[in-house]
């Protein structure tokens, strides 16, 4: 016993020595994205920049963030290279980046409606990505349903118990397709939206990628997920088709250097390395498949590759406000999760009642049952918050604890729950009145 | 019962002597600012947050009142209290006709059904639940195959069942082992007392045999509790938030919400896992029937007729079957090119071997560093702790056994960000955090797997008779010598069982890990998987990868089996 | 520590009868190892039966044998006629008493005793009543309610039995019932034991390696060596006329003699090498190869010696046993005991005497 203590404190030393050696062509940048990504990036960034090495650490955004706030007192790390913006919006309230003008050149403001880089130099969109509906062929066929085209199909009743997606607390991108549908169709019909499709949801997954996952493996039928999931499922041989609905998202990946990074110079070199043409040119590998926000290089790109720059589906979008989305962020992750997530089976059982009772009011027309069963959908899209509520101090304050806070965060939650879980019942009754109507 | 006759030996203590020898005092400090230093403090810095008022910081109770104002907690909480209880139900079903059966009987290959027993304790992460997904799943094998024929399908993995059945696969060995100690400590002419008397049968194993070996069985059984109240890995992955540990975990890394409910989450697991802790020991109070019996061999082993022995071989057939399934489904995923909505994948291939085999002898080296040193640690403070507790009558000794225990209870990523916040401002000489250390990894690790190699050494100590001890003492050597020359020797059994057990937990533990990994050149093999199971590539190396890690951890505790049972085999020859 | 009541009558409450036990041609072995040979012995009912002999003769075996915790290879067991040896042990009414005792530690002392009563389905009234019955006559009636642990030795043992006797069987088997007691208990405890068997009439078997508590408590004694039934009979037959050197040898002392015995008819005589003779008695049976076996008590020992060739040796050894002086007398290599009483005011002799011993013809026996 005392000789392997005597070990675990020599090697101890020893690493000491080791890590005392600073590499002098070192970088080391905190990622959410897989190997798939990094590895040939890490290749090609070594391959231009000689002597010096890049170190990843595989952490997922949330844990990322955790990291870097914790360890701000003495940063080991240089860069983070996620996809979520908002993550960044919070390193970057927090103090935790540093700024720089990339020296890259031929990189417009915007790609679709969406600023590509943060205005105030903190972080810079490197990539682009683009939200759409995955789904398992074998699953589509095997359960005889139909193809989707856009969001709306996916609310529709064929579709019940077979679709999937992130949580947008735990996801970014999905955040930001929640906030895009809010943004474009407003608050309350946004809303409306969100939950006739969710009444669909047979899950709701902590991670992105237990999205694709599902879908990959056939558990779930259709995912919600960005187009570089499906598109490597693809590439690896998984049986999953895509689209963009009429309606995308952009989705930026943004790389940002760390304040007090220990290798500033080579994070600078990172970056300007990833905006370069030889960087963005990287992004067009089967494995990667990201849209550069270079439109230059999409000439190299190989035929029906998606150019956000040209294609009008991805112009199509919405203005999107970066700083109204910011604002509320917290209240929109909260609703989702306290409406849905955590009522998804109450939810679910009023969708499943009102999908029944329309299938046959559409044989047999019922205007009593018709007016009931909207009264239940109008009920279940009731929200607890007004839009401006949302972004008010009061509420705001709950979940960061400001001053100005109404009430804590835990008892917003629990209002929000109460409300939910006893309209979703109202509606149920009402449906259920329906029901005996529509015989 | 040690402990009464510990206290009748020992001279009666002037009140102004040391209650201990200066060796035993300094022992007890020693590992008391070990668990200051390396749970206490880290752990106390993160859940301090539930008794503050968000935003002023300042000290309130407010944050527990509202846990049990909020209807999601409430819920939560019976979710996960109804989840532990029925994963030990199934667990026991699992674990008793197992342990029973190779105990009980003549039966060929008693040894290779507890290894295998042993198995299922290591599941990797992530791609456990991904093979159990495509074996056991809404469109997974059995389903798929029961749909067909017969037009049903089993919801095996739905919902708070799901938790329930991978749970119980995941932790049922801990009933395995301990159940199957207990019950071969029984003395057999309890046993042919009873017979003797006119009891056979199901009567007579409920009536003698289970309630002998209640002790081991409440003893696995408590933990599988505590350990499945307390997890969130396996929920999250099967989308289950409404229980406890995941809302804990869910709340505590949500971006940059300062939620105290998370951290007041955290401090009820701990409770209430302490308490499951003490109220079992509570239980077994006075009960330890194991240690008064002395000789005897254990149970007879019967021979079994024909149609017994069919039966049984069935009836371990199928536990195993379906205990080592996700293993089986793993080794499938390793070797299949497209596995998706069909019973058996499309095809098999060779190729993802190839691919994790380059990089996976750092992280196979790393693991083996870091799982051999951590179970190294959690042996020596078991071995410590054990003898303190029991041996000693040094004040507040059990402080040390609760405050170890604790550590159980703690969520791995609780303990992540509180070693950074402790030791990141920690300077090593040339500047760098402590914290950044890979050292910190094994520590980390070593206080996650403590309860399991205590639990073990404390066992093992208790069945070792005091009188040994004084007879050495007797002859001249001191305390200290004794412990070396006569009660570490005779404990090896139980600190080699203690050692497996933490080696190999540790060794696919991810979650307090994946905070603490500073550079892939200090990457374990569980962060590895971790990182290929983030893409649709990476799903068959990462299989590969995880296939490889059971084996390596197989290979280690059939190893260490093997000499455990050299070991005893000498010692039963001296006898 | 007036245990087991002598009063009043309590096992009147409890029906036992006395049957016979027979053991027919058993043989079993372990492997190659064959325990026990051709072993054949007929219990008669209501009597305290021993198998006594050294550790590894196989009288544990054989007791749980009829208990049914082993197999006969050979030969059957029968209780009052019927041949139990196909039943398995929870049907054969046959009360065995552990020599760990084997009380279960997680049950109360009444727990314990009412135990196979439940497994008979009894009504929980005469459960009561018969658990109560039992522990009175083993005297424990108010420790009901401890735990095994609680109790002493001696208590331990009473509730073992008092277990084995309430389920009123066929046959009583007690397995080293005395070995976990001191000295005095053990006393004590074997009068009881026989007492209780006495009260109860029922056919006890009773293994021990002590020939003193064969002795004193049986009617008869199998006495066993290497898996062989060596002799059977009371306690005195065995000692007064041991069929086998090894009967002698092991019930009480013997002094044994080599020589070989000459002539035929009424002139056979036995001679040592050192050319002492002994006539033997007419009409006595002298197995080949037998040698001259005589017990302490029976030699005389004479100072000097009128020259006639004697059995003669150096005291090298003097014992005061209280109403006896043991001698040990060094002859032609071995060392022969013999016993004189102590009456005060005679004379002793001396360690470093020469003596010659006196055998009586009429008293030596003639053993292989």
């Amino acid at each position: 016993m005392i000789r392997s203590a005597a070990f675990a404190a020599t090697l101890a030393l020893a690493s000491f020595a080791a890590t005392g050696a600073f590499a002098q062509g070192k970088v080391t940048v905190v990622t959410s994205f897989s190997k798939d990504v990094t590895d040939p990036i890490k290749s090609a960034f070594e391959k231009a920049n000689p002597g010096t090495t890049l170190d990843v650490q595989n952490r997922n955004t949330n844990a990322g963030v955790k990291y870097l706030d914790e360890t701000k007192s003495n940063p080991q790390v240089d860069l983070f290279w996620a996809s979520a913006p908002d993550a960044f919006e919070v390193l970057k309230g927090k103090g935790l980046l540093q700024k720089y003008t990339p020296k890259a050149e031929g990189i417009p403001a915007k790609i679709g409606a969406y600023p590509i880089n943060d205005p105030d130099g903190f972080y810079f969109g490197f990539a682009a990505s683009g939200y759409g509906i995955m789904w398992n062929t074998r699953y589509q066929q095997a359960n005889d349903l139909p193809e989707p085209k856009e969001w709306g199909d996916l609310a529709t009743a064929p579709y019940y118990d077979h679709v999937a997606i992130a949580s947008p607390a735990r996801s970014g991108t999905t955040h930001l397709t929640i906030e895009t549908i809010l943004q474009g169709e407003g608050w309350d019909k946004g809303w409306r939206t969100i939950k006739e499709m969710a009444g669909n949801f047979q899950t709701i997954t902590e991670r992105s990628f237990g999205v694709p996952e599902a879908v990959n493996s056939g558990q779930v039928g259709y995912g919600i997920v960005i187009d570089f999931f499906a598109f490597s499922a693809q590439g690896s041989g998984f049986p999953v088709k895509f689209v963009y609905p009429t309606v995308t998202t952009v989705v930026p990946a943004n790389v940002g250097i760390v304040a007090n990074a220990p290798n500033t110079k080579n994070a600078q070199a990172f970056v300007d390395f990833l905006l370069s043409p030889a960087g963005q040119e990287v992004l067009l590998q089967p494995a990667i498949r990201r849209l550069p926000v270079n439109p230059a290089v999409y000439a190299k790109a190989p035929e029906g590759y998606p150019n956000p720059f040209k294609d009008p589906r991805f112009a199509a979008m919405t203005m999107f406000d970066v700083n109204k989305s910011g604002a509320r962020t917290d209240v929109v992750d909260t609703l989702f999760d306290q409406l849905i997530s955590f009522q998804l089976d109450n939810l679910k059982g009023v969708t499943k009642a009102i999908h029944e009772v329309e299938g046959r009011l559409a044989k047999k027309d019922n205007p009593q049952a018709r007016a009931l069963i909207k009264e239940a959908r109008d009920l279940v899209a009731a929200m607890p918050v007004a839009e401006s509520e949302a972004a008010s101090d009061a509420i705001r304050g709950a979940f960061t604890g400001s001053k100005e806070k109404g009430a804590r965060q835990a008892e917003l939650e629990q209002k929000w729950a109460a409300f939910a879980k006893e309209n979703y019942a109202k509606a149920k009754a009402k449906v259920d009145e329906a029901a005996k109507l529509a015989n | 019962m040690s402990l009464a006759l510990s206290g009748a030996s020992s001279k009666p203590a002037r009140p102004w002597r040391l209650p201990g020898t200066p060796g035993q005092i300094t022992l007890a400090l020693g590992i008391g600012a070990f668990l200051l230093a390396f749970l206490i403090v880290p752990v106390g810095s993160v859940i301090y947050v539930a008794f503050t008022e968000k935003g002023t910081g300042g000290f309130t109770l407010v944050n527990f009142a509202d846990f049990f104002r909020t209807d999601l907690f409430l819920r939560s909480f019976w979710n996960s209290f109804y989840v532990s209880a029925a994963t030990v139900v199934l667990a026991s079903v699992f674990a008793l006709p197992l342990a029973y059966i190779t105990t009980r009987f003549d039966f060929r290959g008693a040894v290779i059904v507890q290894t295998l027993g042993f198995l299922p304790l290591i599941m990797p992460p992530f791609v456990g639940a991904v093979s159990m997904q495509l074996l056991f799943g809404r469109n997974g094998t059995v389903n798929l195959l029961l749909n067909d024929w017969f037009g049903f399908r089993i919801p095996f993995m739905e919902g708070l069942n799901g938790v329930i059945f991978v749970q119980a696969i995941h932790y049922f060995p801990f009933i395995l082992i301990n159940l199957s100690a207990a019950l071969r400590n029984i003395d057999r002419s309890m046993e042919e007392a009873a017979q003797n008397l006119g009891s056979s049968g199901m009567r007579l194993f409920r009536r003698i045999v289970l309630p002998l070996a209640m002790p081991g069985y409440v003893a696995g059984a408590s933990l599988v509790f505590v350990k499945v109240f307390d997890d969130l890995a396996t929920p999250l992955l099967l989308n289950v938030k409404d229980m406890l540990a995941p809302q804990a975990y869910l709340r505590v890394t949500s971006i940059g919400i300062a939620d105290p409910m998370g951290y007041v989450i955290s401090v009820v697991l701990i409770v209430v896992s302490v308490l499951a802790m003490w109220v079992s020991a509570l239980a077994l109070k006075g009960r330890d029937y194991a240690t008064t019996q002395r000789g005897g061999g254990g149970l007879a082993r019967r021979r079994m007729r024909p149609w017994e022995s069919a039966v049984a071989y069935g009836v371990v057939g199928l536990i195993l079957t379906l205990v080592l399934a996700p293993h089986i489904g793993l080794l499938l995923l390793s070797f299949a090119t497209i596995w998706s909505f069909s019973p058996l994948p499309d095809g098999f291939t060779l190729a993802h071997y190839g691919r994790v085999f380059g990089e996976s002898s750092l992280y196979i080296k790393n693991t083996l560093i870091y799982a051999t040193l951590a179970g190294g640690i959690d042996v020596v403070l078991g071995t410590a702790i054990a003898y303190l507790v029991l041996r000693t009558k040094l004040v507040g000794r059990q402080w040390l056994d609760w405050a170890a225990m604790a550590a159980l209870a703690v969520p791995g990523v609780v303990l992540g960000i509180g070693y950074l916040r402790t030791f990141f401002d920690v300077r090593m000489p040339d500047g760098t955090p402590l914290a950044t250390l890979w050292i910190v990894i094994v520590l980390a690790l070593a206080i996650r797997r403590l309860p399991y190699a205590l639990r073990a050494c404390y066992a093992a100590l208790q069945q070792i008779s005091e009188s040994l001890e004084e007879a050495a003492e007797n002859l001249g050597a001191t305390k200290a010598r004794t412990v070396r020359r006569i009660v570490i020797p005779l404990m090896t059994g139980g600190i080699l069982a203690g050692f497996v057990t933490s080696f190999a937990t540790a060794a696919v533990e991810l979650s307090a890990t994946l905070m603490l990994v500073q550079s892939n050149a200090d990457a374990p093999l569980a962060y590895g998987l971790y990182v290929f199971m983030q893409s649709a590539a990476g799903r068959g190396p990462g299989a590969a990868l995880g296939v490889i890690a059971v084996l390596l951890v197989a290979a280690c505790t059939l190893l260490s089996q093997y000499i455990l049972d050299r070991n005893q085999k000498n010692r039963g020859a001296a006898r | 520590m007036n245990a087991i009541a002598k009063t009043s009558a309590p096992e009147a409450a409890l029906h036992t009868e006395a049957l016979d036990v027979r053991i027919a041609g058993v043989n079993l072995s372990y492997g190659t190892n064959h325990v026990l040979k051709n072993i054949d012995l007929d219990i008669r009912a209501g009597e305290f039966f021993a198998f006594l002999g050294p550790s590894g003769c196989g009288k544990t075996t054989l007791l749980r044998l009829i208990a049914g915790f082993n197999t006969a290879d050979t030969g059957t067991v029968s209780v009052g006629g019927r041949d139990i040896g196909n039943l398995p042990p929870w049907k054969r009414d046959v009360g065995l008493v552990f020599q760990s005792y084997a009380l279960w530690p997680h049950m109360s002392v009444a727990q314990n005793v009412a135990f196979g009563l439940e497994e008979r389905g009894v009504p929980r009234a005469d459960i009561r009543r018969r658990v109560a019955t039992a522990l009175e006559i083993v005297g424990l009636g108010h420790l009901a309610d401890r735990r095994p642990s609680q109790l002493s030795g001696g208590q331990q043992q009473r509730v073992a039995l008092a277990r084995t006797v309430v389920i009123e069987p066929k046959v009583l088997l007690l397995d080293e019932p005395l070995s976990n007691l001191d000295a005095k208990m053990r006393v004590q405890v074997r009068r009881e034991l026989r007492d209780l068997q006495q009260r109860l009439g029922l056919t006890t078997i009773f293994v021990t390696h002590d020939q003193e508590e064969a002795n004193t408590v049986c009617d008869r004694i199998a006495v066993m060596s290497d898996g062989i039934v060596q002799q059977v009979g009371t306690p005195m037959e065995l000692y007064e006329r041991p069929a086998n050197l090894f009967v002698a040898n092991f019930l009480g002392t013997a002094n044994v003699v080599e020589g070989r015995v000459a002539g035929a008819g009424a002139d056979r005589v036995f001679e040592t090498a050192s050319g002492w003779r002994l006539p033997v008695m007419s009409g006595i049976e002298v197995p080949a190869g037998a040698r001259l076996v005589f017990r302490p008590q029976v030699a005389r020992i004479a100072e000097g010696g009128d020259g006639a060739p004697a059995l003669r040796g150096e005291i090298v050894r003097r014992e005061f046993l209280g109403s006896i002086i043991r001698y040990g007398i060094a002859s032609g290599g071995q060392e022969i005991t013999v016993d004189e009483p102590f009456l005060p005011g005679q004379a002793q002799h001396e360690v470093g005497a020469n003596v010659a011993i006196d055998v009586p013809a009429s008293a030596a026996l003639w053993l292989a």
